[in-house]
């Protein structure tokens, strides 16, 4: 750390920063394609010539005028962690700007699109790249500067406001999310690369936003607050079909997503915080699932009686913790490559079986089809609801279902982190033989790990279950094991927010880019591979590994294997 | 003699492959006794430890820890009352040090699954007592001031510290201590004798490896000398350190000289385990 950059602190004036930040503003006014498609005009008004119309502008390009002026203002200021502000900045520029690149020239059939043909020019996207790239450039170094840490406490009233305001303004920036870029498919050809592209802007926005040490100070506070704040996001989340993103197809797909942070949740407790490396996780989802098809009294099921859901979710999640134990039993003997070895195993045969029909409870091939909608209350799950004079949307009554589920697994998530067995389980993670010298029944801690995470899944799966209305062997495959695997290193392993942004991200992802699927995996590996490289302790690190991987960035540990030295 | 010895150990051997590590070692431990155990490199004192603890299973021999026999499980015997600290520190590094010392109190506390689960009002009082006395005992051995820092960024004295603070959590009746003064310069070295006579007073028994002579002579009640897995010699400090055997094995070389190899141990063990 010896070339350490001081410029964040010295010299109001930073030439190529603020060279950066012009250069951004002009590139959100320059023309960026030189054509009309043929799917017709791209989004955001690309073809725009230059100062013609500069209050016009719209997605991509208000957002790169946008953070061009956020730049040049923060570069003349003297604001703390300034150097991280313009380099989260200059990431979110050139994210933008180079997703709309890449889209415009694949999509244009070449450079044509976005240099000059017939007498048209356009030359935006390098001129906002260039900006990017020196607002990266020239604070490359930032992370030397300390996080500003903002000290002030407040009055109860302004604590909670300060709350509120933060859990509204995420609500907004979710359902902007998910709604960036429309359906997607036939309807609307630029889905992709607007998703894409507001991605990045919102990736450096909050990238900014915690530069000024915004983002850990609301996480202070909502630590301090926790009930409150636990209180405030669950409304918030009961207020998303209120948003743009209120239709039957948006709640269908947060819903989904909402499944599988669930589940990447008890992940977490397994990976995260036992460090017990589960490649087979999904099977657990599975077995909750099928549990939960068999006795919902589908015709295509075996046993073909109705049990009430709440009961049937009960059941399945049971029968899933069973198998997590067995699981788990070999955990004991066997350490590190060698358990995820049997857990991989375990997958495989669960895939096998449920493909062959084991027992006729998996209907192999040909699924469980038909799985009855949920019925709570005298509620029919699939209808949309009116309450008071407000016409919600069909999906919505299984949106609120599983917005509770993934509270409920936040709160055994955080409860067992902070308590004696959590304490273990990162003990043992951390150290297994120091783990048992002080005390720690390691087999029995690893065996709870595993009953907790698989539990987890398997009520996670009971509710998918009814949420597709039909469960197939196809749903539990190898892929989504390590997609959840990636969902909690992508996030931050030990972490609820980092769980649940992974699983939001890498399975919205897909609905998004659905003209991209045969490339999924390829872009789950690069942006993994980007992640491990520039970010290796995820997206919302646990404080904890946030501080040991910084500080492996300086010296490498020694690490001692044997008790004796 | 009306009650048993704090720990007591019978003919303990330990053999790796070929190697006689331990060859019938004995050693006994009366209640509030500091006993010193030294000896050359190599001479098997970690693996007595090791053997004591449950962390390697004997070849032959027995350990009673207030006259019952130990459980022969790491975990078994920290619950019994035996705890220790290792000779190339082994904190937990990215917990804090606060919880560090809690994962000492996980034996003395009773919270199982389902209340770690729902958090219920006996769960935090469990919890706010075991913070409590985690609090205590930083404040013990001196280190109240960074219990929300992480282990792994302590100074390499404090960290010694720290595994003490840890060990202690476990509400222990004999304590081991593996080296506590290695790496450590003269007034941490000094504050370190301070802090296990006070440990001592509060009715724990010690145990201690160290090197450093002057320190376990002036430290000790009684003197183990072990030498290539051989109980050489046991006596008072006096009577070891004007044992002929002892001088000649361990101490023959001239003072100098074994202060040097002192030094030359110390920083080596410090640079493998701190990592500063
Ligand atoms: N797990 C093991 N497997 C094989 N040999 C071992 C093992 N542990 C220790 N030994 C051997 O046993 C002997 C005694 O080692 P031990 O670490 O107990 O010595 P020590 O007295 O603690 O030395 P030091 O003063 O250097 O710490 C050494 O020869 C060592 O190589
Ligand atoms: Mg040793």
């Amino acid at each position: 750390m010896s070339e350490v950059s001081t410029a964040g602190r010295t010299g109001l004036f930073r030439p190529l920063s603020t060279a950066g930040a012009v250069a951004t503003v002009l590139g959100a006014l320059l023309p960026w394609a030189t054509f009309v498609f043929n799917e017709g005009p791209y989004p955001a008004k690309a073809t725009l010539q230059f100062f013609d119309a500069p209050f016009a502008l719209s997605g991509f390009r208000l957002h790169l005028m946008l953070f061009g002026l956020a730049a040049l203002v923060v570069g003349f200021t003297r604001l703390p962690g300034r150097g991280r502000v313009l380099r989260a900045l200059g990431w979110g520029v050139l994210a933008v700007s180079a997703v709309n690149t890449v889209f415009l020239i694949s999509n244009g059939g070449g450079f044509g699109a976005v240099s000059a043909s017939d007498g048209a020019f356009a030359f935006g996207c390098y001129v906002g790249l260039a900006g990017g790239a020196l607002l990266v450039a020239d604070n490359w170094h930032a992370s030397a500067e300390p996080l500003p840490r903002w000290k002030f406490s407040l009055p109860l009233w302004a604590a909670w406001l300060v709350l509120l305001v933060s859990f509204g303004a995420v609500l907004l920036l979710v359902a902007a999310t998910l709604t960036a870029g429309g359906l997607g498919g036939a309807a609307d050809p630029y889905a992709g690369p607007v998703f894409l592209s507001f991605l990045g802007a919102a990736g450096g926005l909050l990238g900014g936003l915690h530069g000024t040490g915004l983002l850990s100070w609301i996480g202070e506070l909502s630590e301090k607050h926790r009930l409150f704040s636990v209180l405030v996001l669950l409304l918030c989340a009961l207020g998303l079909p209120l948003t743009s993103a209120g239709n039957e197809y948006w709640m269908t797909v947060a819903a989904n997503i909402g499944v599988y942070a669930a589940t990447a949740i008890g992940l977490n407790i397994v990976v995260g915080l036992a460090g017990l490396l589960d490649l087979g996780y999904v099977a657990f989802m599975g077995i909750g699932a099928f549990v939960a098809a068999n006795l919902s009294g589908a015709a295509a099921s075996a046993l073909g009686i109705h049990v009430p859901f709440l009961l049937a979710a009960v059941i399945a999640a049971v029968i899933a913790g069973i198998f997590g134990v067995i699981v788990g039993s070999p955990t004991l003997r066997v350490r590190g490559d060698y358990l995820a070895i049997v857990t991989l195993a375990f997958g495989e045969i669960f895939r096998r079986a449920a493909q062959n029909n084991i027992g006729g409870l998996t209907g192999g091939a040909n699924a469980i089809p038909n799985i009855p909608q949920v019925e709570l209350f005298g509620l029919e799950f699939n209808n949309p609801v009116t309450i008071g004079g407000l016409q919600l949307p069909g999906g919505v009554l299984y949106y609120f279902l599983i917005v509770l589920l993934v509270a409920l697994t936040m709160v055994a998530f955080g409860n067992l982190k902070n308590s004696r067995i959590g304490r273990a389980w990162i003990a043992i993670r951390e150290d297994e033989d120091v783990a048992r010298a002080m005390g720690i029944r390691t087999g029995k801690a690893k065996i709870l790990a595993f009953l907790t995470g698989a539990t987890l899944a398997g009520l996670a799966g009971a509710v998918f279950a009814h949420k597709t209305a039909t469960v197939s062997y196809e749903s539990f495959q190898f892929l989504e094991s390590v997609t959840l695997l990636a969902a909690v290193i992508l996030g931050g392993m030990g972490t609820i927010p980092g769980a649940v942004l992974g699983a939001a991200l890498l399975f919205v992802l897909p609905e998004k880019l659905r003209e991209f699927s045969d490339y999924r995996l390829l872009l789950f590996g690069l942006a993994l591979v980007l992640i491990m490289r520039f970010r290796p302790q995820g997206l919302v690190p646990d404080r904890h590994r946030r501080a040991e991987l910084v500080a492996e960035d300086v010296e490498l540990p020694a690490a001692p294997k044997e008790a004796t030295a | 003699m009306s009650s048993a010895p704090a720990l007591q150990a019978r003919e303990v051997s330990m053999v790796f492959g070929g190697l006689r590590a331990l060859n019938n070692v004995s050693l006994e431990l009366a209640k509030g006794q500091i006993v010193g155990l030294i000896g050359p490199n190599g001479a098997g004192k970690t693996t007595f430890f090791n053997c004591l603890t449950g962390l390697y299973t004997p070849t032959s021999g027995q350990v009673l820890l207030g006259g019952t026999q130990l459980p022969g499980d790491p975990a078994e015997v920290t619950t019994a009352g035996l705890a220790r600290t290792f000779q190339n520190i082994r904190l937990f590094p990215s917990m804090t040090v606060l919880e560090n010392v809690l994962i000492g109190r996980h034996v003395r506390m009773k919270q199982g699954p389902l209340s770690s689960l729902l958090h219920g009002p006996a769960f935090q009082r469990g919890e706010r007592a075991a913070r409590e006395r985690a609090r205590e005992l930083l404040d013990f051995v001196g280190l109240s001031r960074v219990e929300d820092e992480l282990s792994r960024n302590l100074p390499y004295g404090d960290q010694r510290r720290l595994e003490i603070a840890r060990a202690l959590a476990t509400d222990p009746s004999v304590l081991l201590l593996d080296e506590p003064t290695a790496g450590m310069n003269p007034q941490e070295t000094e504050a370190a004798r301070q802090l296990i006579f006070r440990i001592r007073d509060t009715g724990i028994s010690v145990v201690v490896i160290e090197h450093d002579t002057k320190f376990i002579f002036t430290l000790c009640d009684r003197v183990t000398v072990l030498v290539q897995g051989e109980l050489l010699v046991e006596g008072t400090p006096e009577e070891v350190r004007g044992d002929p055997r002892v001088v000649e094995a361990y101490l023959g070389k001239p003072p100098e000289e074994v202060q040097a190899v002192v030094e030359e141990i110390t920083h080596g063990s410090a640079e493998g385990a701190s990592g500063e």
